[in-house]
């Protein structure tokens, strides 16, 4: 860190600068976001946002509390229509087909863009029901033993099937918060999503647990494209290979992970990264 | 002094020693400069304490013990003739003629002896009044200058309050509870005197509930006919009807409530709800005797049904339309509990509302809602005066809501009301039946808590 401060005395965009720094675009992309604003009521909380998620990458948004990286986030699965008064404009499309239209069902796309939650909510049913529902409300397996194995399958990508083999007739809620967490993946995976978004999947769980759930998400790249929103530059440096910083609503500075943390172009980047500010 | 003089006067008294003491607490620690162990105030709140206990302690036990003491001192002035062999209301009848003579209210022939035990109640209750007097006013000083007395900076007053604090507060928690002992023992205590004259397996495997033979001189016991059956039989299909009207609509309205309806609407229509619990159960008993049950008798015509004009359904649709708000309050409560992460994680694999609420919110709280209906239940078991209305006080024993049925509680109603005798198995029934209707509803409510309690930890 003391190389790093030393070496960025003068950054090329300075504080007052809020429209993206870096390369908001991807080669590949699957997700394209482009002039995305939500307002929540009058509250502009995220302003004119263009990026592109690359496919089977990993996305870190970082940034300060309460600067929106949820909130964009919810846009991609479309959970901002569960907020009553929550609006969301510009375009975003996945796979070239436009996801933010009233026109759109977002029953689907909600199969396609699955999300993993900051506190893990398993359901109150047995762990095997945890995993079955998504299947079973889209009609994902013919018969019972097609759904076991989607369980099956969904569980050891989450890394959780030795775990739980010999109790799947458990409560969900009777795991470990790691376990937990691992349980809300699974649950995720087994609706065959293209996408995973999470949002702070490790800030409620121990360090050990954290580096399962860290290791996963690295294996999980090969099938899925990964958004993830997290408080901890460690993490964001570990698991992604493109970060985008965000600050009171503005998408300051986005790129190649070691080149953010590296030789951030933005002031703010660089304060937040070094721990200035957070 | 009158005993409420008595009374205001010692709060008078202590008031006055709290200001006076805090004052004085005050210009303690200023004059000698020492830092007091506590606030001035619990100085005052110490000597206000040791002023008003005592003297409100004695005026308690003199309302405890006066009355009686007072009698006895008359009676005793009474000839023995009088007493001898009298039975105990004789007695009652004979203290309530001394004490109204006393008062100068009795109007009548009085018996010069009668005379004479009243002029001596008088006089023992001029006694007592002063003496309690001058006892209350002593003993609420003398607490008083006790105090005093050991106001200084390094006393604990901010402590000692605390004790008589708790002890105060635990009086009132032990009032509370000895008051529900001391009911539960008198009911199972007359019970008790109950079984002894009709066996207990009469009573509670008989099919037939005929208390009235049992009034026939010299018969009691012997063929009266007192089996609880048809009267559970009734109770429990009257609350089943309640339950399959309350159940249903109190259950769905809580979902619209609180998971489709707006903010405004719900603001709204909840207490609207709520003012059905609030309705006296008299005014629906007529309601369901004089509307809904000559509405239901017609409409049986019409189709061809034979319905009683008192039927269990009339009770059971009105008793069910009164406990929809304990379904429904209870339901929306618990539904609104359930954390909105589960809602957010089905919606985020894609469920449906109705969906989401279906298989995730309901199934998450189950556990309360259950445990509302059963309080409910518990409820409409304990319902009187609408089945009293509504539906009858043939002890029937039939499974059919449309004939006319009667519960426990009716029953219990019928039993006492009018003159009665204190001791027979008819009266005594009445405490029986009490005893199995508390200890159906303490099952229930036990039960009920029992799992609200559990749902609680789950999520709190
Ligand atoms: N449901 C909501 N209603 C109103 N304002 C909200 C809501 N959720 C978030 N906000 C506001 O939007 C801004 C961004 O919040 P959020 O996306 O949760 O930030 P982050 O996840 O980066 O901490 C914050 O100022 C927050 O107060
Ligand atoms: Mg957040």
């Amino acid at each position: 860190m003391t190389k790093l401060e030393n070496s960025t005395m003068e950054r090329p965009f300075h504080r007052e600068h809020r429209s993206t720094v870096g390369t908001f675009t991807s080669d590949n992309p699957r997700i394209v976001c482009r002039s995305v604003d939500v307002y929540y009521g009058e509250k502009h909380a995220v302003q004119n946002i263009n990026i592109d998620v690359g496919r089977h990458q990993v996305i870190a948004l970082i940034g300060p509390s309460g600067c929106g990286k949820s909130t964009f986030l919810r846009c991609l699965n479309r959970m901002n229509d569960t907020i009553p008064d929550c609006r969301v404009t510009g375009d975003i499309s996945m796979d070239g087909i436009a996801i933010n239209g009233p026109e759109v069902d977002v029953v689907p796309l909600r199969a396609q863009v699955g999300m993993v939650f900051q506190k893990p909510n398993p359901f109150p049913k047995s762990i095997f029901e945890n995993v079955a529902y998504g299947p079973r409300i889209h009609g994902l397996a013919s018969n019972p033993s097609d759904l076991e194995e989607i369980v099956e399958n969904s569980l050891r990508r989450a890394g959780l099937w030795d775990e739980v083999k010999d109790r799947l007739p458990q409560p969900g809620t009777g795991l470990s918060g790691g376990q937990q967490q691992r349980l809300c993946i699974a649950r995720t995976i087994a609706v065959n999503p293209e996408v995973i978004l999470m949002d702070e999947p490790c800030s409620a769980l121990d360090p050990i647990a954290t580096a399962k759930i860290e290791q996963l998400i690295d294996e999980l790249r090969a099938l899925y494209t990964i958004v993830i929103v997290t408080h901890s530059m460690q993490q964001a440096a570990r698991v992604s290979q493109r970060t985008a910083f965000f600050h009171l609503g503005h998408l300051i500075e986005v790129g190649e992970t070691a080149q953010v943390f590296t030789n951030p172009q933005h002031q703010l980047t660089e304060e937040y990264i070094t721990g200035r500010f957070g | 002094m009158e005993k409420s003089t008595l009374f205001l006067l010692i709060l008078l008294g202590s008031t006055i020693a709290y200001m006076r003491t805090t004052w004085r607490a005050r210009t303690l620690a200023e004059t000698s400069g020492r830092k007091l162990h506590s606030l001035p105030g619990f100085y005052g709140y110490y000597t206000a304490l040791w002023c008003a206990l005592p003297g409100l302690l004695l005026l308690l036990l003199w309302l405890l013990g006066e009355g009686s003491l007072l009698t006895a001192g008359a009676l005793a002035r009474l000839p023995e003739s009088f007493l001898d062999g009298a039975a105990p209301e004789k007695i009652q009848l004979l203290v309530n003629d001394i004490k109204s003579i006393a008062q100068g209210s009795f109007e009548g022939q009085i018996d010069p002896a009668i005379q004479m035990a009243a002029d001596r109640f008088s006089e023992l209750t001029q006694w007592s009044r002063i003496l309690l007097t001058v006892l209350s006013i002593t003993a609420s000083l003398s607490g008083l200058l006790f105090a005093q007395t050991r106001i200084n900076p390094d006393f604990r007053a901010r402590n000692h309050v605390e004790t008589v604090v708790r002890v105060v507060l635990i009086g009132c928690a032990l009032t509370a509870i000895f008051t529900t002992v001391g009911i539960v023992l008198s009911v199972l205590i007359e019970s008790l005197r109950f079984f002894n004259m009709v066996p207990i397996t009469d009573f509670l495997f008989g099919l037939k509930w005929s208390p009235q033979i049992a009034m026939r001189a010299d018969q009691a016991g012997s063929s009266g006919a007192f089996g609880v059956i048809p009267l559970l039989l009734g109770t429990l299909l009257i609350s089943t009807v309640a339950l399959v009207v309350a159940v249903p609509i109190g259950l769905l309205s809580a979902i619209y409530l609180s998971e489709y309806a707006t903010p405004n609407f719900r603001a709204i229509a909840k207490p609207l709800i709520e003012i059905l619990a609030g309705i006296p159960t008299v005014v629906y008993g007529f309601f369901a005797a004089l509307v809904v049950a000559p509405f239901l008798r017609n409409m049986g015509a019409e189709i061809g049904l034979e319905i009683s004009s008192e039927s269990a359904l009339a009770a059971g649709l009105v008793m069910g339309i009164m406990i929809i708000p304990f379904v429904s309050s209870l339901s929306d409560d618990f539904i609104n509990a359930v954390p909105q992460s589960l809602r957010d994680g089905a919606y985020a694999l894609g469920a449906t509302q109705s969906e989401t609420i279906r298989q995730v919110v309901i199934p998450a709280a189950l556990p309360g809602i259950v445990g509302g209906i059963l309080l409910a239940a518990s409820r409409a078991i304990g319902e009187t005066m609408i089945v009293v209305m509504a539906a009858g006080l043939s002890a029937n024993l039939t499974l059919n809501p449309l004939a006319a049925v009667t519960t426990v509680t009716t029953q219990i109603v019928t039993l006492l009301v009018g003159d009665q005798e204190f001791d027979s198995p008819k009266t005594l029934a009445a405490f029986a039946l009490g005893l199995i209707l508390f200890i159906l509803t303490l099952c229930l409510n036990i039960l009920a808590l029992r799992i609200v309690r559990k749902y609680r930890e789950q999520y709190e």
